[in-house]
């Protein structure tokens, strides 16, 4: 999902400082924006910005399937609480019902609503693979500690941000596993006979995923990993001009877009 | 005392119980490596090699907490006195599973950790890099992701990690379990040149007879925490009794010895080598034709 997908690309090249900047502006300004049309905009960027750095566009439509439940959850829930006149379905309490009245109203308003939610989570997904997979764990340690993070907590970020791909090897080895034991349910099943088998599915994951993680650390502290208060870098991250000029008019467009937002 | 030997590691009477287990994992081990020593030490699953491995680092008990007792003295330090990072410098450790160690995109990246977190000079580190890779023949390899390398170059990798550090000890918990027989003889002959060419101490924990015989200068033998025997491994193999009880697999052309002892046909010897086999046949097959 988010391991690091090698190529040469301005994106890959570019020094992780800058990645981390636009990103975080971008996510801010997601919940700023209240305009669709900019968010769109935004979004589309996004798919533009994964194909320059040759990103496969099938992960992102794999972001979408898994976080499908995600978004009809939230449309359904705002299409019930947002309110809003235009009423789609009439309440299933009447009104005039003290404390539980307009129970069960759905309003177009409400699911514009959770459809822009989900709007922002899918460019938050989709955003975070545009620094995690085109820049090497130990370069983005390397840039964090540079904006002034410890290195320990540096790693700490890297290394759980490298423990997802940890999750995906292990759940496609269970769910292999279970198919070879002609195991189903996750492609028959039905809903609630998937919601039952979950729980033979995450449980020996996150064993799995939790004694890779200590045998890593382990591992790191067999190296050393804390031994002093400052550590060196065989190689060196350093802003070149192609950086600042991609920092500013990634800046200046997000910033830029916000504005637009407000005065629009 | 000129005759006598520097012990670099001393296990002292030492017993360890892992948090919320009911039982310790090591019962009372008392053991002494020498410097430039290839030690193996052997036994069935849960007998405690990987505990006693990593208390020759410190992980044991500093990282994993737990109880213990006795003391494990590493180049004059005592363990549970310092710090796992600063013991790094005088023990390197490889682990089994070689995916789990290997935490960077470039190999160079991944030798170069330890020397980094030790806050080294570039150019010194760049050239502990440059060694480390060249002992372990990965040299030209620097640029390359290690998730590239084979099973038993990605070891290889892990021990130049714990070289590039310059540790007087290097510890190999069941290296070459997950390698194929060229990945092991791959690793096996790099650590058999570090003893030789740096005097380096070797510990290695495994459950390969065949080729710990041709390397070890002692095994040290270990069954449900307790340390069984310990000394050169003729006569370690020499004990059937000991070897059955540790549930250990003797070398090939032993069993062979034993099913022929049980065949009445006594080779006159007890062959841990294959070369010591061909002999011994060679005897009972020419004794066989002068009776006939």
């Amino acid at each position: 999902m988010i391991k690091y997908f090698y190529a040469d690309t301005l994106i890959h090249n570019l020094d992780p400082r800058v990645k981390i900047i636009i990103l975080a502006l971008i996510s801010i300004s997601i919940f700023l924006i209240t305009n669709p049309v900019i968010l769109g905009i935004i979004f589309v960027a996004l798919i533009i910005f994964w194909q320059v750095a040759h990103l496969p566009l099938k992960n992102m439509a794999t972001y979408f399937k898994f976080l499908m439940g995600l978004f009809i959850f939230l449309i359904i829930v705002q299409a019930l609480l947002y309110g809003g006149d235009t009423i789609l379905i009439a309440p299933v309490v009447p009104e005039f019902v003290p404390l539980i009245g307009g129970i069960g109203r759905i309003t177009l308003e409400g699911i514009l609503f959770g459809v822009f939610v989900s709007a922002r989570v899918l460019i938050l997904v989709s955003l975070l693979p545009l620094v995690g997979m085109t820049t090497p764990v130990d370069k983005l340690a390397l840039a964090i500690s540079k904006m002034g993070v410890n290195y320990r907590m540096s790693y700490v970020i890297t290394t759980a941000i490298n423990l997802i791909p940890l999750f995906q090897v292990e759940l496609a080895q269970i769910m292999d596993a279970q198919k070879l034991r002609a195991f189903q349910v996750f492609e028959e099943g039905r809903l609630m006979e998937k919601m039952k088998a979950y729980p033979a599915l995450v449980v020996p994951m996150v064993i799995g995923a939790m004694r890779r993680a200590q045998l890593m650390g382990v591992a790191m502290d067999s190296r050393a990993f804390g031994a002093q208060q400052y550590r060196t870098y065989i190689e060196d991250i350093e802003m070149v001009t192609r950086d600042w000029v991609v920092l500013i008019i990634g800046s200046i467009a997000t910033i830029g877009l916000v504005v637009v937002n407000y005065v629009w | 005392m000129s005759g006598k030997k520097e012990h670099i590691i001393s296990v002292e009477d030492y017993s360890y119980r892992y948090p919320a287990a009911k039982v310790n994992a090591l019962k009372e081990i008392s053991l002494q490596i020498e410097k430039g020593e290839f030690m193996a030490i052997m036994g069935s699953n849960g007998a405690g090699k990987t505990t006693l491995c990593q208390t020759l680092n410190g992980i044991i008990p500093l990282s994993q907490g737990g109880r213990w007792k006795g003391q494990v003295v590493v180049a004059g330090q005592v363990t549970h006195e310092t710090t796992v990072a600063h013991l790094a410098q005088e023990v390197g450790v490889v682990l089994q599973d070689p995916e789990s160690q290997l935490f960077t995109t470039k190999i160079m990246h991944e030798v170069a950790f330890g020397p980094e977190n030790l806050n080294w000079e570039v150019p010194l580190i760049k050239e502990r890099v440059e060694w480390a890779l060249d002992v372990v023949r990965l040299k030209g390899m620097e640029e390359r992701p290690p998730s590239a390398l084979s099973g038993g170059q990605k070891q290889r990798l892990a021990i130049a990690a714990a070289l590039a550090m310059q540790p007087n000890v290097l510890v190999l918990d069941e290296p070459t379990s997950q390698l194929d027989p060229m990945g092991t003889m791959e690793v096996l002959e790099v650590v058999q040149e570090l003893r030789e060419k740096y005097n380096m101490t070797i510990v290695i924990a495994t459950h390969k007879s065949e080729e710990i015989v041709k390397f070890a200068d002692r095994v040290a033998v270990l069954d449900d925490g307790k340390l069984l025997a310990c000394d050169h491994p003729r006569k370690i193999f020499n004990q059937i009794d000991l070897i059955k009880k540790a549930w250990i697999r003797f070398p090939q052309v032993s069993e062979l010895a034993l099913e022929l002892a049980e065949m009445d046909l006594e080779l006159g010897t007890f062959p841990i080598f294959l070369e010591e086999m061909e002999e011994a046949l060679k005897n009972l097959l020419q004794g066989g034709g002068k009776d006939e």
